[in-house]
């Protein structure tokens, strides 16, 4: 096995091959994670409308009515407006999801869900699927389709506009899987690779592979604080950025 | 490597069901209280500001009644303290001018007492001497009848005069 079957073996999901007839069932390493992550969200979100007067009952209060109290005023009505209030209950479980998906791969033995295109792109369509929702639920179908050609574009240019437009909206969406997707897998083969630089210069020499150790621990440990920063921030862009596009539909002139 | 670009269709469906049931989930048992109870606070704040600020304009209206009140009692009292010296210093001037007036009423009376009693007196006087001089004179007259000396006369007058004194 070479560095980057190490490397691949590590990060790549791995299937259980469940079938049921001839139905392939998707139970992969990062599906049973995903399911664990949700729990685990799921509990701690309950957790924190727990009614009574015990301290940790009233803290687990404060701590969710701040952290929807941030998600509103720091990312839905700066992005969507007032309307974006509804959406509220989405984008505070989008940032958490995520969070706790990139945050769930610092833990040893716990893969990182989102460095799996299939689930950022699972994400980002549903990002997508709700900004389109938004553009239909305030202009209308008709409405919305106007909102791909600016105000004020000569009739000649719209055809090329509109595609244009449209495709602007799709790759916007893209973007949000693989940007979220490159961070988390970017971040953790770097991790890995600082690993396997010891082993390596171990396997040429004992010695030079236990000075190596030194410095690789160190870039190890600076990379994994450097992770968590990375998993706090890639959720905070990809809710924010979510919250913006579809502002931009919402009210789009 | 070439596996990491590759989606699995499987993964993906069961990510977007995963999801969106997780989304609905919360936003049934998590969000939507919490929502709700970051709201009824909200709007409580908002309530106690907009109280807070009704009963600070109304503190600074009754200030400013107050105030203004307090100018025009402060107006009054130095209205009324400015009358008090101008009656009191019309009375004054009054009460000078009667007391002279009095004085002066009196001193004339006195003057014409004085004057009158200073007159009685003389009068008196005059009378006496006139009677003095007639009894003298009739003393005289009844001397020469009875030829009795002038030094006899005038001792007898001198001593009716002591005898009356």
């Amino acid at each position: 096995m070479d560095v980057a079957e190490t490397i691949a073996h590590h990060i790549l999901d791995h299937d259980f091959g469940v079938m049921v007839g001839t139905i392939h069932l998707p139970f992969t390493v990062h599906t049973v994670t995903m399911f664990c992550i949700s729990v685990a969200l799921f509990v701690a979100a309950y957790l924190m409308t727990l009614k009574g007067k015990s301290v940790f009952a009233r803290l687990m209060n404060t701590l969710g009515e701040e952290y929807v109290a941030f998600m509103r005023d720091g990312i839905v009505v700066p992005g969507m407006g007032e309307e974006g209030k509804q959406f509220l209950s989405y984008f505070c479980t989008l940032f958490l999801f995520i969070l706790f998906s990139n945050l769930a791969g610092l833990i040893p033995d716990v893969k990182t869900i989102t460095s799996n295109i299939s689930v950022t792109g699972a994400l980002a369509i549903c990002s997508g699927v709700l900004i389109v929702y938004c553009g239909i639920k305030f202009h209308g179908v008709a409405g919305f389709i106007k909102t791909f050609v600016p105000g004020g574009t000569p009739w000649w240019l719209v055809p090329l506009i509109f595609p244009l437009e449209v495709i602007s909206l799709i790759i916007r969406v893209c973007v949000l899987a693989i940007r979220l997707f490159a961070n988390m897998l970017s971040g953790h083969m770097v991790l890995l690779s600082l690993l396997l630089i010891v082993f390596i210069i171990g396997q040429m020499s004992k010695i030079a592979g236990t000075g190596a150790a030194i410095p690789a621990m160190g870039l190890e440990i600076f990379m994994t604080f450097l992770e968590l920063l990375v998993a706090f921030l890639q959720a905070y862009v990809f809710t924010l950025l979510t919250s913006i596009y579809a502002g931009l539909v919402i009210h789009s002139h | 490597m070439d596996q990491l670009l590759n989606p699995n269709f499987g993964v993906f469906a069961l990510t977007i069901v995963n999801f969106l049931l997780l989304v609905w989930l919360l936003h049934k048992f998590a969000w939507k209280g919490i929502i709700g109870a970051l709201e009824r606070r909200e709007k409580q704040i908002a309530d106690d500001k907009a109280l807070a600020a009704q009963a600070r304009a109304d503190s600074e209206k009754m200030r400013a009644e107050l105030d203004s009140k307090l100018q025009h009692i402060a107006q009054e009292a130095t209205q009324k303290m400015q009358e008090a010296v101008a009656v009191g210093n019309a009375q004054k001037e009054q009460l000078l001018a009667e007391t002279k007036q009095q004085a002066e009423r009196l001193l004339a009376q006195a003057k014409e007492q004085i004057e009158a009693e200073k007159n009685q007196a003389l009068k008196d006087v005059r009378a006496q001497v006139v009677q003095t001089a007639l009894l003298a004179a009739s003393k005289i007259t009844q001397q020469q009848l009875n030829e009795k000396s002038a030094a006899q006369t005038v001792d007898e007058v001198l001593r009716d005069l002591q005898k009356r004194g």
